[in-house]
């Protein structure tokens, strides 16, 4: 992070998500470790507190969920186990003895190894996390002695036992006293040849075991497959009965015996071991058929076992459960249960002494780099170099100053280098403390991989979701607010985009749909595209529910160009009257897309071709720019002027104003006031609106005159720097949030404003530069000059103003 | 035949692409090189596409590829300090335009107007897009090279934006056009 500000964005994303991940778990670790400690002291006093169990028992949850998702095996696995043994806890099955207060603590000493270990700090301690396995497995042995039902003891989901019927659950117990080994099978039949299909299936299991039960899962199909999950009761090793069954929509798991004991011993050795990672365990995949999606997942989990390290969560958006589920974890996690634990009888093995001390003193090194901020700390910081900036300009005026005197040429050469160095730095600055705010934007899209899933199930139509410019990083808080918007956007394009199957195939499109998810940077601006192969947006169909609905007539129509036609769906509830078109429902929840969006400065556009796809294109600025704003009107054009430098609004006496050396002065609260009357500043001529519209400027009603038969108008006192000027206004209209854009190239020359923000009704507001015009209004005043002239003002005396002109003229 | 002018959105093609700025990079690469319009008529040999359009009582025309969008007026707020020819800023769709008045630049007859005829042609300038304000849009015209005149028959010292004259001899009229290059117009 240190050497970020200077020397650009090497670190991929991943690299960063990975960072995130290790500050996260180091994090979880601390507070597992406190809360442990808490444990320990009231266990000591001989109490107990379950809350606080519970506490432990979340943090070792959330970790479990969130090693899983980053393919930490090692660390699901110890986790998988202590989440066991502390929902025991919970539920009081076991008791909270220091044993196993000295498991959970070593357990916390061995998170930091796999923590340190993965960021190439020391070894991993594999024989230390078997070790320790296996003494959570005695304990939990410890707890039911046998005494529930052997049905219990194996990992069997309750809700499946909740639906056996009587003599199912009869053959199970049998089987399971007999020492057979329970498989689950799950295989996706088509549901035309269902029936052939099980029939062959149980004419396949029969010389090698007995099928209990099977029932749909309810998940990995579509509307013409369906997957079953199919007991078997086995004497066979997974591997022969695996083979048995083996076919290409089939998968094969052992359903373990809680306590990870190897039923029979010397027969484990032999077999491919689940590993102990998450719940429902690992599939051994006999080439089951997975959608595009699932796929992509598993390739980039792949990669990621390969070179174990967390997967570069880049470009394909890995749903957890395919994560989880994926053949790999199998093969290749390394806390494989049966091999490692010891036979039932023996004590539970105590770490080395040695390694314990190692352990000790690494793990009170925290292994990651990564600190975690709060973002309106970076605020602050922010506002403090727009301070800076501020005070350069200053300086940047007084170099121009002594410049041209002359006489100081060594004295000026040196300061305007002092001063360029000072610039470039705060420009580092500057660039350094947005850099921070910067995050990928894969964090939203991995949200959207999700529902997308989700939506097209629901819908039954198949989509593949593509998935590029993950690392494309924009500020934090817009990253926040864009997962509504985008996941309005996708349904959308799922709902109302891709058609369904059999339309698909009449107008030869591949079945599967696509909806393309593209994110880059574009200059200042970062670019999301949401893209559909579906049937597109009709603009004839869209014009006339927008005629229908009287948004504009028929003639208008004709001369809007599509992309306004197009734009119509943003409309509130646009379609919704118009159902009986093909267009119902979309457009809906587009209005509060486009809403979203505008909030945080960006623009939606669409772009469709009937019959080939839509594709919505949204542009971001990659910093958040909303500011507080007040509206003031002068001479009926309005203005914001940001609010933070704002002091106090007051209403103006134009009999208080004193005027010297032409400035006018007002005096407030005991202290001198320089005044500047905006319009007069502006040179805004006649009272109008300033706003052109169709015809001519709309003419504001006249202003209110006051009972001394002078408009009443009002002095914002605006303050940047501890310089302070009053601005005259004829009126305040309000406070609000705005996001303020930059004005064009062209009008960068315009001293006084900051940029300009929608007003509503299409209306554009300009946004006063509060610092440039207190600059100004102050600018034939030099620094010093005016600090003397403050004094001047403050004691109102001849010789003081005397003083005054002297100071006045050694600069002029 | 007013108003006919072919919708470049519409274009299938546009859809894989950049959709606000389809014909920018040409036009980009054009102005970079310095090339006028005419110049690349005359290598072309063939006939380009100009959109017509009056500024006051007299018609101008610019190249198609330079215009990305034809509008109509929106709520032009304007701008204190900024230079004469400066109407105002207008929001199309979320981006901040500004909005020039050419007959300001042109130094014609100031009437400034915006009623039911007049368009804002939105253009590629300079790192933003310009909104200029016409009074009315003519047409598209298809230009031979035999149909544009170089700018010297109006005398030795032209504008640099003056690129030619055309006299399309598709009209049954006398129109005559003045052909404008924008990029002079936005270097500054």
């Amino acid at each position: 992070m240190v050497d970020h500000s200077g020397g650009g964005r090497g670190d991929s994303a991943g690299d960063k998500a990975r960072e995130e991940f290790f500050s996260e778990a180091q994090e979880i670790v601390d507070g597992l470790s406190r809360d442990l400690l808490a444990l320990d002291d009231v266990c000591r006093r001989g109490g107990s507190d379950a809350e606080l169990v519970n506490d432990v028992f979340r943090a070792v949850h959330t970790l479990k969920g969130l090693s899983g998702l980053f393919g930490a095996t090692m660390m699901s696995g110890l986790s998988h186990e202590l989440e066991n043994l502390l929902d025991d806890l919970r539920l009081g099955r076991i008791e909270l003895t220091s044993q196993v207060l000295d498991l959970l603590f070593q357990s916390v000493e061995l998170y930091g190894r796999i923590l340190a270990a993965a960021k190439g700090d020391g070894s991993e301690p594999g024989a230390e996390v078997k070790a320790l396995l296996a003494a959570l497995g005695q304990v939990a042995h410890q707890k039911g002695g046998g005494g529930g039902s052997i049905v219990a003891q194996y990992e069997l989901d309750p809700g499946l036992l909740g639906v056996l019927t009587e003599y199912e659950e009869h053959r199970l117990r049998t089987n399971l006293q007999a020492g057979l080994f329970l498989y689950r099978l799950r295989v996706q039949f088509q549901l035309s040849t269902i029936d052939s299909a099980l029939d062959d299936l149980k004419a396949k299991t029969r010389p090698h075991g007995e099928i209990i039960t099977f029932l749909p899962t309810g998940e990995g199909g579509d509307a013409e497959t369906v997957e079953l999950e199919i007991l078997v009761a086995s004497r066979e090793g997974l591997s022969v009965l695996g083979a048995a069954v083996a076919g290409p929509n089939v998968s094969i798991e052992e359903v373990r015996r809680r306590d990870a004991a190897p039923p029979v011993m010397g027969r484990d050795s032999m077999r491919p071991q689940p590993a102990l990672s998450d719940a429902p365990p690992p599939i051994t995949s006999f080439g089951a058929p997975s959608t595009a999606l699932e796929t992509m997942d598993v390739d980039a989990y792949l990669e990621g076992v390969r070179t174990s390290r967390p997967p570069p969560p880049t470009g394909t958006v890995g749903p957890v459960d395919a994560v989880s589920q994926s053949p790999p974890a199998a093969m290749t996690g390394f806390p494989t249960a049966g091999a490692s634990v010891p036979p039932p009888s023996a004590p539970p093995p105590a770490v080395p002494q040695g390694a314990a001390q190692a352990q000790r003193e690494l793990t009170l090194r925290s292994v990651t780099q990564t600190v975690r901020v709060d973002i309106r700390k970076l605020d602050r910081l922010m506002n403090i170099v727009g301070e800076l900036a501020i005070v350069r300009s200053a300086v940047s005026r007084l170099t121009e100053h002594v410049r041209r005197d002359g006489q100081l040429h060594e004295f000026a050469t040196t300061l305007t280098r002092l001063h360029r160095s000072f610039e470039r730095h705060l420009t580092q600055m500057q660039n350094g403390i947005l850099e921070v705010r910067m995050v990928p934007l894969g964090q939203v899209f991995d949200k959207l991989a999700r529902i997308v899933r989700q939506i097209s199930r629901e819908n039954d139509k198949q989509v593949n979701l593509v998935v590029t410019g993950a690392e494309t990083e924009i500020d934090k808080l817009i990253v926040e607010e864009l997962s509504d918007p985008l996941m309005h956007m996708i349904r959308n394009a799922i709902d109302h985009g891709i058609e369904d199957r059999d339309e698909r195939m009449r107008v030869q499109k591949p079945s599967v749909g696509t909806i393309a998810l593209n994110a880059f940077q574009k200059g200042n601006h970062v670019v999301i595209e949401v893209e559909d192969d579906g049937k597109g947006m009709d603009r004839a169909v869209i014009l006339a529910a927008a005629i229908r609905r009287g948004l504009v007539t028929e003639a208008e129509g004709r001369e809007m160009s599509t992309k306004d036609v197009l734009a119509f769906v943003f409309h509130a509830g646009f379609t919704t009257r118009d159902e009986a078109t093909n267009l119902s429902g979309r457009g809906v929840g587009m209005d509060i897309v486009k809403t979203n969006i505008a909030k945080l400065g960006g623009v939606v556009d669409i772009a469709s071709d009937v019959g080939i796809g839509t594709k919505m294109t949204i542009t971001l600025p990659i910093t958040l720019a909303i500011i507080s704003v007040l509206i003031v009107e002068v001479a009926g054009r309005t203005f914001c002027m940001p609010l933070a430098s704002v002091e106090e609004a007051i209403v103006f006496d134009e009999a208080a104003v004193r005027t010297f050396e032409g400035r006018e002065v007002m005096t407030q609260r005991g202290t001198t006031l320089p005044i500047a009357r905006l319009a007069k500043l502006f040179q805004l001529e006649g009272h109008r609106a300033g706003v052109w519209f169709n015809e001519a400027a709309k003419i504001p009603a006249a202003p209110a005159a006051s009972r001394s038969g002078r408009p009443k108008s009002y002095v914002v006192i605006a303050a940047v720097a501890g310089r302070r000027v009053g601005f005259v206004v004829d009126g305040l209209i309000g406070q609000q949030d705005i996001v303020i854009k930059a004005l064009g190239r062209s009008l960068k020359k315009v001293r006084g404003l900051a940029g300009a923000t929608e007003l509503g009704d299409q209306r554009v507001g300009l946004v006063l530069d509060a610092a440039a015009l207190i600059a100004e209004v102050l600018a034939s005043v030099p620094v010093e000059a005016a600090r003397h002239h403050a004094i001047a003002m403050g004691a109102e005396s001849g010789t003081a103003r005397r003083r005054i002109e002297t100071a006045n003229g050694g600069y002029e | 035949m007013n108003h006919d002018w072919p919708e470049g959105d519409a274009n299938p093609e546009m859809l894989g692409r950049d959709l606000l700025r389809g014909a920018s990079p040409k036009t980009l690469a054009r102005r970079m090189e310095g090339r006028s319009a005419l110049q690349r008529v005359d290598e072309l040999g063939k006939r380009a596409e100009y959109l017509a359009f009056t500024l006051g009582p007299e018609a101008y025309a610019i190249e198609i590829g330079s215009i990305v969008e034809i509008l109509k007026p929106l709520p032009i707020t304007e701008v204190p300090r900024a230079t004469p020819d400066v109407i105002g800023v207008m929001s199309v769709r979320g981006r901040l335009v500004t909005v020039l008045d050419l007959k300001a630049r042109f130094r014609l007859p100031r009437s400034f107007t915006m009623d039911r005829k007049s368009r804002i042609l939105l253009v590629d300038a300079v790192d933003e897009e310009i909104g200029l304000l016409v009074d009315e849009v003519l047409q598209v015209y298809r230009l031979s090279e035999a149909e544009i005149e170089p700018p010297t028959v109006l005398g030795s010292e032209q504008a640099p934006h003056v690129v030619g004259i055309a006299r399309p001899q598709v009209t049954a009229g006398d129109a005559v056009l003045l052909l404008l290059d924008l990029a002079p117009l936005f270097a500054e």
